[in-house]
């Protein structure tokens, strides 16, 4: 069970904050562009979902999931977007996100009065609970299968 | 249990204000905002004191007066104690708190030291505030090497 790689997006599709700890192949574009390609995809994907739901969606999008990494999502209602990408054995990884988001992203990037929140995140502090916090999830192990 | 959110963004806000307004008049106004946050502090700080010690008997010295601070006092306003409690018996206090409650989400460490004194100006008034409003007239101010821990050191003016 690992993370590979973690995006934020803002509700305008800033990339807020990236990070890897895991990955094994690039994808040969700058953070910017693999950015916006994410964005795209995500906003595409959540209309499409909605739109061919035979049922009410309740939650729409949760994640997808290919032979070697499921890519996870979560959006909160204030629109920020948080992308996960672990492996195919990773549990939990809905409530992780959503611990992120409150117990990471709120104590230390909404709470922090020097830090705008249409601009990428600078604060060091953010990225280390960040990096403490997914580490010490069991999600994460430091072998890559 | 909200209530901590509240005054974290409040207290944010009422510094990006005061820094707003003292952008449009001079470059070197550096010193005289946090003046202005600082005398807030104190009215907020003579005020808060009297709703907090209403019950309370007189305090039997400049001391123990101190000590009130940082154990009641500082748990009402930041809920935890003040840490380190130094003094040289001369009316010289230093009081050390290892996790700010201002500065804890802001960084640990040494990023953005430079803007952390316009954090701790309104508590520097706060205590100025309070211990007027006991009998003690004095002069804060605040020491931040390492966020988030925080030096206040107090100066009692006698007369």
């Amino acid at each position: 069970m690992t993370v590979y790689n973690i995006y934020i997006f803002d509700k305008s599709g800033i990339l807020l904050y990236y990070n890897e700890w895991n990955r094994l192949k690039q994808s040969g574009m700058t953070r910017e562009e693999e950015g916006k390609l994410m964005y795209g995809m995500l906003f595409s994907i959540k209309s499409f979902v909605s739109k061919i739901s035979p049922t009410d969606t309740k939650e729409g999008f949760l994640y997808y999931k290919t032979s070697k990494y499921t890519l996870h999502f979560l959006e909160t209602p204030s629109g920020l977007k948080f992308v996960l990408n672990t492996d195919n054995n990773a549990q939990g990884v809905r409530e992780l996100l959503q611990q992120i988001y409150s117990q990471v992203f709120v104590e230390y990037v909404v709470k922090n009065p020097l830090a705008k929140l249409s601009e990428p995140i600078q604060s060091e502090l953010f990225k280390t609970k960040l990096d403490t916090f997914i580490k010490q999830s069991p999600v994460y192990l430091t072998k890559a299968l | 249990m909200s209530d901590d959110a509240v005054f974290e963004f409040l207290h944010s806000e009422l510094i990006n204000y005061i820094i707003s307004q003292n952008e449009g008049k001079s470059k070197e106004g550096k010193d005289e905002d946090l003046s202005n946050i600082e005398y807030i502090g104190f009215s907020t700080g003579y005020r808060i004191i009297e709703r907090l010690t209403k019950e309370m008997p007189r305090f039997k010295d400049e001391l123990d007066t101190m000590k009130f601070i940082c154990t009641d006092f500082w748990s009402a306003l930041y809920k935890k104690q003040i840490d380190n409690l130094r003094t040289n018996h001369q009316g010289v206090y230093v009081l050390q708190d290892n996790s700010f409650r201002f500065l804890t989400k802001l960084s640990s460490g040494k990023q953005y030291l430079e803007v952390a004194p316009r954090f701790v100006a309104f508590t520097c008034g706060i205590i100025r505030g309070s211990l007027a409003n006991l009998g003690i007239g004095c002069l804060v101010t605040a020491e931040v090497q390492n966020m988030p821990s925080c030096k206040f050191h107090i100066q009692v003016q006698r007369t």
